[in-house]
Parts: structure tokens; sequence; C-alpha cells
């Protein structure tokens, strides 16, 4: 008998098998990051009173509270431990499951592979019932190993459960948000900008409520990981929580796929113009074109990230006056203008990867082709996709540094430097990191999944380099280790000299290759 | 030789281990429509990216349009127009944005282009995005940004995959068109009846390599009929007789294919017999295409 789900395990199997290389990368690295942090934790504090002193610190600025969210046991060890891990790297957590559940409904709709298995023996809600396991399945092993790598690494065993928990909490709410953000719109990029919103959103309420009005935090699953309090006195009682949120979002995603055709999304799509604009008339404008919807809400996301840390940066200006204070902040990734824009430099540099890897797409399905056969050459074609991936991700950038000036004017901080200045600071290594995209595409399809792998190699490498007290020449191959941490360390030249250099040699060789290779 | 618009001596392209051209030559003369005919995997795809410059020939000469596809692609490209097999078009752009965009890309202007005409013959929906748009309609999007302008030399690739026979038929009108206002046309197919119909010219690939080549009328005149008749009396034995191939005698009714030399001494052996049925069946294209293959086969084993 055929029901609506039916031919789900044959799914299952063949989603896992295309994640087979996707998931355990991605696990492994998140898992990697929880242990070193948790091993690193006891040799950086000399005794129990160091350490509360430490969580007192972040607990009394605000900036940090809203980055990572409060230490609720100033005396627990884990705690102060997974400070960066509780509600920042949950986020990683999060984009990685929203990732996966799209990857394997919406984009395989979109691409109408889903078209070409419904004609078989598959039910209407196989391939969301297929993602929702693989997701539980991977949700329970990145908790598992989360669990037992912070066990293994000296923390309390009850307390790495509750974490792992945690997270594999978070993963399993993001799983929901990315199954019925799914439904919503015919096109896999409007999906994946409504799940990143909803995303950010989530964070905001914690970052509000953790630095306001306590209740807001209780809004957003990413709030309740520092609720939970898992090295403290736990509340077991909310991790069911998780479970429930995650189940409600799915059912309401079955709802709404119930509701809608194979293909369509819930949001109708307007009809398009009947003829085209003359300013869309080369390869440039296309590539502007076809990425101006994600530019805007790239634009819109750091321009508000940069107010809403503008306006609470001023915090720490207090804790600046004293000297156990900016040795700790120094430990935490230094000043937090430096420690945001250390990581939204790395995520910015992701859309010059959203570029690029279009490009890859384009020239796979043959729109390459298609615009290659007219009097555009391959010269044009490669170019505008090399500079709207460079040019975009600075202009991101100065974006940022403009929201972080504004909401610093805003909130009245003293003179801390231009953070305009402070923001582009990191444009030469993004340049450095895209224009490694850039050549990975050049070098030939097959290689082209290198270009997602860049920047989270680079920002793993950084991360787990400092906690693991790496060698210096293995954690300086990350260009992002280059960039001075304006505003507290001073511009350098030879920093962004030598960055720009190095973007520019490699987006010679790419060109250099691109052009004597075959196209598709 | 200023009057072919494409001249391939030799080509051979390689990907790996894999020879996917083996030393192919394509005549295309100015003003004719050319058919390029070739199974599934047998070259004619990869033939069309080196012409369009996309891949890089690994020896051979290849000149389109007086010039070399892979230096000087992108001038080459305004004076010709290409509809690929497979049409893969920017999910978020209307169908009429992308007409527009190819049209301008040509460095042809869409206002003085046919294009209005071309979307009412071909009933598209411009409005739609490329993501919405079936196989078919698709293929028209390309179709319609090919035949807008008037280039000199029009490459496609299997144009009619997805069409309906109504679509086709308009297909079919406006090849002509392009050929009556003296524009050259490449066609490759595996459709053979619309080869048949408007091809000047065939060209026939197996495995990279020309098979066969030349004039329509000619292949024809070289290839056998097929004759299946009845007979009132004993089959007479048409065994060893010159021109005469694949016999099959079943009772009084005889079947073989016949070379145009033996026709005369069949004939009359046949009607000595006393025929009480005849026919006599002229070589398809299909035929053609089978017979290219079975002595290219047959010679390789």
């Amino acid at each position: 008998m055929s029901t609506s789900t039916s031919g789900w395990p044959l799914l299952l199997r063949l989603g896992l098998r295309q994640d087979r290389v996707l998931a355990p990368v991605a696990v492994a690295v998140l898992v990697l990051m929880s242990v070193a942090s948790a091993a690193a934790t006891p040799g950086l504090y000399a005794d129990q009173a160091d350490r509360v002193r430490a969580a007192e610190a972040i607990n009394a600025s605000p900036a940090i509270v809203a980055l990572y969210g409060p230490v609720l046991d100033v005396a627990s060890e884990g705690e102060l431990a997974m400070t960066k891990m509780t509600v920042l790297y949950a986020v990683f957590v999060a984009v990685l499951f929203v990732v996966v559940v799209r990857r394997h409904t919406r984009v395989e709709e979109e691409t109408g592979r889903t078209e070409l298995l419904g004609g078989t023996a598959l039910g209407r809600d196989a391939p969301l019932v297929a993602t929702a396991v693989e997701a539980v399945l991977l949700a329970l092993a990145l908790g598992l190993l989360t669990a037992l790598g912070n066990t293994v690494s000296g923390l309390d065993p009850a307390g790495s459960v509750a974490f792992g928990a945690l997270w594999a909490g978070t993963a399993l709410v993001a799983a929901g948000i990315g199954a019925v953000t799914a439904q919503l719109s015919a096109s896999a990029r409007t999906c994946a900008a409504y799940a990143a919103g909803v995303v950010g959103l989530l964070f905001v309420l914690r970052a509000v409520g953790d630095t306001g009005p306590g209740w807001v935090s209780w809004l957003s699953p990413l709030g309740w990981n520092t609720q939970v309090r898992a090295y403290g006195d736990v509340r077991w009682w909310l991790l069911p929580c998780y479970a429930v949120a995650a189940i409600v979002l799915l059912g309401v995603a079955f709802r709404l796929r119930s509701r809608r055709d194979l293909g369509s999304g819930l949001v109708p799509t307007r009809p398009g113009p009947r003829t085209g604009s003359p300013r869309l008339a080369d390869a440039f404008s296309l590539a502007v074109k076809v990425h101006s919807t994600t530019l805007v809400l790239w634009s819109v996301a750091a321009g508000a990230l940069g107010i809403v840390f503008g306006m609470i940066a001023p915090g720490i200006g207090d804790l600046l006056d004293s000297e156990v204070a900016q040795s700790i902040i120094d430990e935490l990734g230094g000043a937090l203008v430096a420690a945001i824009l250390s990581i939204v430099a790395v995520v910015l540099t992701y859309f010059a990867v959203t570029v690029v890897s279009h490009a890859g797409r384009d020239e796979q399905d043959g729109r390459a082709e298609l615009v290659l056969a007219t009097a555009t050459s391959r010269g044009r074609w490669f170019a505008a996709s090399a500079t709207l991936a460079l040019v975009g991700t600075a202009g991101l950038l100065a974006v940022t540094g403009a929201g972080l000036w504004i909401g610093y004017a805003a909130a009245d901080g003293p003179g801390i430097g231009n953070l305009l200045l402070a923001a582009l600071a990191w444009a030469p290594a993004a340049w450095v990191v895209g224009a490694l995209a850039v050549l990975s595409l050049a070098a030939g399809l097959r290689w082209s999944v290198l270009v997602w792998a860049w920047p989270a190699a680079f920002l793993t490498l950084g991360l787990v380099g400092d906690l693991l007290e790496l060698p210096g020449w293995l954690t300086g191959l990350s260009p992002y280790s280059h960039v001075p941490s304006l505003p507290s360390d001073a511009w350098s030249w030879g920093s962004a000299g030598g960055l720009s250099a190095v973007a520019a040699v490699l987006l010679t060789v790419a060109w250099w290759r691109f052009r004597s290779r075959d196209i598709g | 030789m200023t009057s072919s618009l494409i001249e391939v001596r030799g080509l051979v392209k390689t990907f790996g281990a894999f020879r996917a051209l083996d030393g192919l030559d394509l005549v295309v003369g100015a003003g004719e429509v050319h058919g390029f005919l070739g199974p599934n995997g047998a070259g004619k795809s990869t033939t069309i990216r080196v012409l369009l410059g996309l891949l890089r020939k690994d020896a051979g000469e290849v000149r389109i349009l007086g010039g070399d596809p892979w230096r000087d692609a992108a001038t080459l490209h305004r004076r010709l127009a290409y509809v690929p097999g497979d049409v893969s078009l920017w999910p978020n752009l209307s169908g009429g944005e992308i007409v527009d965009l190819l049209i301008r890309m040509r460095g042809a202007d869409p206002a003085t282009s046919r294009r209005e005409e071309l979307i009412e013959r071909f009933s598209l929906d411009p409005t739609k995005r490329g993501r919405a748009y079936s196989k078919g309609n698709r293929q028209k999007v390309a179709l319609v940004a090919a035949l807008a302008t008037d280039p000199d030399l029009l490459i496609l690739d299997e144009p009619t995959s997805g069409l309906d026979p109504l679509m086709e038929q308009v297909f079919n009108e406006c090849v002509a068109e392009q050929t009556a206002r003296g524009a050259t046309v490449l066609l490759s197919s595996h459709i053979l009846s619309e080869v048949d119909r408007l091809a000047d010219r065939v060209t026939i690939i197996r495995e990279g390599r020309v098979v066969e080549s030349g004039r329509l009328s000619d292949l024809r005149h070289l290839s056998r009929s097929r004759i299946v008749a009845t007979l009132s009396g004993a089959a007479p034995d048409l065994t060893g007789t010159p021109g005469v191939h694949d016999l099959a005698v079943d009772g009084s009714r005889v079947s073989c294919t016949v070379d145009p030399d033996g026709l005369p001494a069949v004939l009359s052996v046949l009607t000595a017999a006393g025929v009480t049925a005849l026919t006599s069946t002229p070589p398809s294209l299909e035929e053609l295409f089978l017979d290219a293959y079975r002595d290219r086969a047959g010679a390789g084993r």
C-alpha cells in the first residue's frame, strides 16, 4: 500500500550518501572546536578565583554578553569554557542543519530531481520525512560526540551531556526552521534568505534579552542554550522544549507541504517583465541582476548587525580601565569590535563564495555556454563574477563598518578610532580567500567543492590554532591571521598591501588557467 | 575556399583517455542547411562546442566564419546565434528578460528585432520566470533569442527536442525564412525527418568520425532500395545476382535490398516469376543512417 510517506527509507539512504562528506566534516569541525575550548580553558586560568573574575568580567560587559550570552554560574569551569560555544557557535550548528534540510527539500525540488523521483512509488511527504530523520540522526551524532569530547577534555560529565543535548536541540530546531522556510518560496535562494533571517532574529532576540529585559531571551531557543546552565545547576526540564519546538515546526512544515504543489511555493511568484532592461546587457550587469536580492539582504543584515553591536560596544569602555579585564578581553579574542569583525569578515567572505559558486553552477548547467556563445568573451564572463565577489565583499564590510560607526555614535561611545577603517582592514584578507575560491573555479568544475571550504577552513584553523597553541607558520596560513585587530591595533599598510598582492597573484593564476581550459 | 562558413579538418578532441572526436571533417558552405547527424554520444555537441570556442581542440584545423573560434570567439559570435540542446535558464529572470539579454549580448537591439513576432508565433509567455518553464518552453526562449536577429550562421544543437509538432512546424518555417535571406544553418539532430525536410547536405558521424557526408540526393543514389514482392509461381533464386543483399524468401514472398545498378536485373527476374504484388521503398534517411553505421561497424570488425 502506498501512503504519502512511502519510500522515505530509500530517500534517507540517498540523502546520507549525498552528505557523506559534508556531514562528517562539519560535525567533526564543530566537535573539535568545542573540545579545543574545553581542553584549553584550565591552562588559561591559574585558579578558581581567577576564573570567577573572568566570568564576572564577561557578565559586566553588555557587549560580550550580547555576543556570547552571560555566564550564569560564575563558579563553574564548564560554563566559562563554553562561553563562545553555547550561543555563538550554536549559530554555526543551526546553519549546518538549515543547509542540510534545504538541500534535500527545496534544492531538489527546484532542480527537478524530486519530480524525477515523484514518478516512482514515492509519497508526497517522503522527502520531508527522510530529511527529518536524517536531521535527527545527525543531531544525535553531534550531541553524543560533543558530550563525549567535552567529558574526555576534563569537563563535568553530567554537564557535558546537558551541553551535547542543547547543541542537538539547537540542531533540531534549526532543522524545523529549515523545513518550514523550504515550503515558502519556489526559489531555493529565497528560502535560504528566509531561514537566515529567522536564525538571525533568534540571535538578536536573545542578545536583546540577555542585555535588557530578560524574558525576551526566553523567546529564542538560542536564549535557552544559556538558560540550560549546562555546567551549573542544570535545568533539565528545558531540554524537552527543543524537541517540542522542533516537532511543532516540522508539523507546520508538513501542513504547508500538503497545501502546495510540487515545485511551487506558498508565496506566489510574481510575473516577470515582458522585456529586459537596456542596462541588463553584459556579463557584469547579469551577475549584479542575479545577485541583487542577495546583495540587498546581506547589506541589510550587515548594516543591522553593525548598528546593534556599535550601540552595545561603548559598554566595554569602563572595562578597559581595569587591567584584569583588559587581559580577559584579550583572551576572549581581542577587543569586542575586533572580535565581532573577525567573525563578520569570515561570514561576509561567504558572499564572495556564493557569487563564485553560482558562476560554477552556471557553467555546469550550461548558462555560461549560452553567454559565451554570444559576443561576451571569456575574460568578461570571468571578470564579472570575480569583480562582483571581491568588490561586493568589500562593500559589505564597509556597510558593517558604517553600521558600527552609526550605532557607536548614537550610543555616545568614547572615541576608539575609525570603525569604518577597522571593518575595511579585513577586506584584503577576504579578497585572498575570495581569490582562492575563484582559483578553485578556474581549476575546473571538479574542484568547485573547494569554493565553499576555504573560509570555514581558515576560521577553524584560527580558532583551533589559538586554543591548541599550534605553531605560528600553521596558523599563519590563514589570511585572516594577518589582519591587525583594529581598532585596538593600528592599521598596517604591510598587511593590507601584502594580502592584496597575494590576492592579485591568485587572481592572475586563476585567469591564466581559466583562459586555456574547456568550458563545462 | 571563401564560400565555406565552417571548415573542420582532422579535428581531434580528447577528454582524458576518451577520444571524443577522432579526426572529424565538416565543411558547411555559405547559404546551405547542413544536417549534422549521429547517435547520442557520437560527438555532435563536442564538435559544436569546439566551433564555439568553448572547448580547445587537441589537433586539426577549425575555421568558422573565416576566423579561429578559440582565439576570436567574441568577435565571431557577433555574426552567429546558437541554440543548445539542453537549455538552462536563470531561475529568477523572466523569459523576456533572457531573450533581450542574449540579443543585447550579441550586439543587437531587441527593439528592432523580430522578438515580438517570434514570441507570438512560438506562443511563449515571456513573463514567466526561468525556473517555471518546461523543457519545451526553455527551448523556445533560446530559439526566439537566436532567430530574432539576422545572424550569418545559426548553430542549432537538437533545437526541437521538447517542442510539440505544432511548434516544430513553426520552427521549420523560421529556418526556411532564415535560409531564404541567405543565412547558413548547422542543424544537429537525431530526428531524421526534421533534417530530411530542411537539409541540403548532411554529415553523419559516429564515435567522433565522419561515416558519410554529401548531398542528400547523392546519398540516396548510393543507397539500396528495399524490394518486397509476392509471386504467383515459385520464388526464383536471386542468390548471386549482382547487387542483391539481405535476401529473405518466405514461401512465395521475397524481400531484399538492391543496389541501384542491380535493379533492372532483379526486376526482370521477378517479372518472369509472375509478380502479384511489388513494393519498392526508396531509402529513408533512417536507412541511410543505419546503413552508414552497419558498414562502419562491419568494416571495423
